[in-house]
């Protein structure tokens, strides 16, 4: 009986256990085999997140390993919207944060469930403030960024890229598969409490580094004097190459209207424009040097040979064609040196239009030079079957369309010797520290023998010419020998549909010094208002390049310095406006808005104090911090002043004659014994006016 | 009624029983010892294992994340560190240097007279070569 009532309970208790386990199993069963995926994918939402990894945009560099274009690593803020418990709270909270409109945000968390950016590429105070939110559902993500910290600098060379770091333009746009990487996508796990780890390594492949050819401080020196240019001239538009003749390198390639490539979207289309490959003009006068290469490369003349230039007008087919200024008879060499329209029409018109063509595209006209930039330009040079009046126009730069980079390469091989160098912009590509080979576009390209070396060392005598008695004086360097060639070609009058009469490209193209180039620099600039001519308003600009770009590069002077000259001429140059620089902070968060506007204003603010109460003098930098107190020179004559810098055991070095004016360092200053003390003398009359003039050039 | 008879009380008589089961000796079997042993040896080497397992399986989420979070900071550290690289190539711009040169120290660009050129003494290029960066003449 008792055993009875054990196994009744047992068999209870087992077919509980049973039922449990059967039901348990049944469940399990249903769960596994219904309701598999969608547990799945619902455990992957939760647990499991893919994240992209973008590399690191390579860094641009210039020639001296100076960061031109750089990425670093910024927040980004999305939204997983299944997990946000309520989205109008969450709009509002960001809304207030990121400064965009309630609406805008819902319908981000409307567009879809799982993911939905909110705002990309943040400055950290905001992307912090959504951080302290602490909102379920809204994460930061790491994104790079891509920065140009020296603004405006060598904007139209490096380009820009869009929010997804795609290069747009410039070398960005040429090499963005190299500089750009390989993205992968990688699966982080997350716990209960949302940690996530395990995240894996993801095998990136860093975007490769570019070298440029650019070096910063000779690009800074081409921009600022051409933006110096544009606001004496009021030009419409502006370019300044500077090329290395003997490899082909491009040391600065300035444009004008500029653009600051961190906030591309802010500047009008137009001023991406890179109108040194981009733009084709009419070269005018300066393509007689091309002209004159082919007539004495073929031997049909020589410079001293005199030519009859009519009085200024000579009729080509029926078509009257009138010089500048009426020349009567003028040699080679005075053609050029004078630009005589006539007589360069009939040196081409003797060496004919075949061989003249030749010579045009053997120089690379009417052909891309293959310089590593985007929507380069093959110019405009028309199939051979000119008429004699084409002959005659080309001859003097007229019906032909050039680009600033191949009028420069031209000249350079004119400079080097006659080897034509294929421009470029790319020294070389680097990952990890390691050199990648060149291939395709950025293998060196051997250089092309266009005209004998005697016919470039005979062109280059010419170009002096231009300069020491010509149209182009204003090119003449102190200390270096220069030589160069004018242009101021009449633009096309769209509504017309001929030459305008107040419209010109005024332009220089020229080389220094003459027996050994170290740069060859082109100046164009488009439509400048007053003064027209090239030799008036781009050969000033070349003389201020060259001076500082070979100063910079340390090429040795050979020409002699007149010092009193010099002083003269400068001291009755126009003070600089300092107003024309811009203002620049170190770092900007561009595409942002604006940082608090408080200290920017109060920065700019001070600037413009400093720059209305400081009257720079003429000074020049020397030792500071020793114990010797410089007097103050100002009244005393030279005797008087020699005679004390001498006794304190300084170095004086006295400029100007009759009484001191002014010196460096100031009065009071702390010099170490032997420091130089430079001291203007003068009348006290040219002390006023000169301190009324302000800065000096 | 019927009256119930009493009982008799009946004496119990309770005698101490002794036994000596002293000589009683359990027979040890050396097969079912061993047996035994063997068993609680795997057992323990199961457990071990299984614990072990568990050890390892915690650790390795325990080092996960310490190992995110030693990823966080180099993160920072390299965010960081291309920060501060933006930020001397922005204070390196000629543009910046430029300005502060003319405007708040005043400075303008030296004549062409005041720059002077010297011949080299005997042994100068050695001790300027590491100053000179061999591209910067094109």
């Amino acid at each position: 009986m008792q055993q009875d009532r054990v196994h009744v309970r047992l068999l209870i208790i087992a077919g509980v256990a049973f039922l449990w386990m059967g039901a348990v199993f049944g469940r399990l069963t249903y769960l596994q085999l219904y309701r598999h995926s969608e547990y799945l994918s619902r455990a992957m939402r939760q647990q499991q997140r893919t994240i992209e990894i973008t590399p690191e945009r390579g860094t641009i560099f210039d020639r001296n390993g100076k960061p031109l274009a750089m990425s670093i690593p910024v927040d980004s803020a999305f939204a997983v919207p299944s997990e946000i418990a309520d989205e109008n709270l969450a709009a509002r909270l960001l809304s207030g944060v990121i400064n965009k409109p309630q609406e805008e945000i819902e319908a981000r968390f409307e567009s879809s469930r799982s993911f939905a950016w909110i705002a990309r590429k943040l400055p950290p105070e905001k992307a912090d403030a959504i951080s302290k939110l602490n909102l379920k559902g809204i994460y930061l993500q790491k994104e790079n960024q891509r920065f140009y910290p020296k603004r405006e600098l060598a904007a139209h060379v490096l380009g820009f890229v869009d929010v997804d770091e795609k290069g747009l333009s410039g070398i960005e746009r040429e090499l963005d598969s190299e500089i750009r990487g390989k993205s992968e996508r990688i699966v982080v796990m997350a716990d209960a409490k949302q940690r996530w780890f395990d995240g894996g390594e993801a095998k990136r492949e860093r975007g490769a580094s570019v070298v440029l050819t650019l070096d910063e401080k000779i690009q800074y020196i081409a921009e600022r004097e051409l933006a110096t240019a544009m606001v004496k001239t009021r030009s419409l538009a502006g370019t300044v190459i500077v090329m290395n003749p003997n490899t082909g390198e491009i040391l600065a390639l300035a444009n004008w209207p500029k653009f600051n490539p961190n906030k591309a979207g802010d500047s009008p289309s137009e001023s991406w424009m890179n109108r040194a490959v981009s733009a084709i003009y009419e070269p005018g006068s300066t393509f007689k040097l091309i002209t004159l290469a082919a007539a004495i490369d073929q031997g049909i003349t020589r410079p001293d040979e005199v030519f009859d230039c009519e009085n200024g007008a000579v009729y080509i087919s029926g078509h009257r064609i009138r010089d500048h200024k009426p020349f009567g008879l003028l040699t080679v060499s005075d053609i050029l040196a004078k630009s005589s329209d006539v007589g360069a029409i009939k040196i081409a018109l003797r060496l004919g239009a075949p061989r003249f063509y030749d010579y045009v595209r053997a120089f690379g006209f009417g052909s891309l030079t293959g310089v590593e930039l985007p929507y380069e330009s093959r110019g405009r040079v028309e199939p051979l079957d000119w008429k004699p009046v084409s002959t005659a126009a080309i001859s003097m730069g007229q019906e032909v369309g050039v680009t600033p980079m191949q009028l420069v390469t031209a000249v350079s091989a004119i400079a080097n010797g006659g080897l034509l160098y294929k421009p470029h912009v790319i020294a070389e590509l680097r990952r990890d520290e390691k050199v990648l080979p060149a291939e395709d576009a950025l293998a060196t390209a051997e250089p092309r023998r266009v005209i004998r070396a005697e016919t470039a060392a005979t062109l280059r005598q010419l170009m002096e010419g231009v300069v020491l008695y010509g149209t182009g004086p204003a090119a003449h360097l102190d200390g270096w020998t220069s030589a160069g060639k004018t242009g101021s070609a009449q633009k096309i009058d769209p509504s017309t549909g001929r030459y305008s009469p107040t419209q010109f490209f005024a332009s220089f193209t020229g080389f220094a010094p003459i027996n050994n180039p170290a740069v060859t620099i082109l100046v164009s600039l488009d439509s400048p208002v007053g003064q027209h001519e090239g030799g008036q308003v781009a050969a000033p600009v070349f003389k201020r390049i060259a001076e500082q770009v070979l100063a910079y590069l340390n090429v040795s002077r050979d020409v002699p310095l007149n010092p009193k000259l010099i002083e003269t001429a400068y001291m009755k140059r126009a003070a600089e406006d300092p107003s024309a620089l811009e203002e620049s902070s170190s770092v900007d968060f561009s595409g942002q808005p604006d940082p608090p506007p408080a200290a920017s204003q109060i920065a700019k603010a001070d600037a413009r104090e400093q720059a209305v109460s400081t009257k720079p003098v003429l000074t020049v930098a020397v030792d500071q911090g020793g114990d010797i107190e410089v007097p103050d020179f100002s009244g005393k004559t030279m005797r008087d002043v020699t005679d004390i810098v001498l006794r304190l055991g300084l170095d004086p070095v006295l400029v100007g004659s009759n009484l001191a004016t002014e010196q460096s360092p100031a009065p009071g200053a702390k010099v170490r014994h032997g420091a130089r003390i430079t001291v203007q003398f003068g009348t006290p009359l040219e002390k006023k006016s000169k301190q009324h003039a302000g800065v000096r050039n | 009624m019927v009256r119930k008879r009493k009982k008799a009380v009946t004496a119990e008589f309770y005698t101490v029983k002794r036994i000596d089961n002293s000589r009683l000796v359990r027979n040890v079997e050396p097969a079912k010892m061993r047996n035994l042993w063997r068993t609680v040896a795997l057992g323990g080497v199961v457990a071990a294992f299984f614990m072990l397992y568990v050890f390892q399986h915690f650790r390795c989420i325990d080092l996960s994340f310490q190992l995110e979070d030693l990823k966080g900071q180099h993160m920072k550290a390299a965010a960081l560190n291309s920060e501060l690289k933006l930020e001397i190539a922005g204070l390196r711009n000629p543009m910046r240097i430029d300005m502060i040169a003319r405007r708040r120290l005043g400075l303008t660009e030296p004549l062409p007279t005041h720059v002077q050129e010297y011949e080299a003494p005997d042994g100068a290029e050695v001790a300027a070569a590491r100053f000179v960066r061999p591209n910067r003449a094109p």
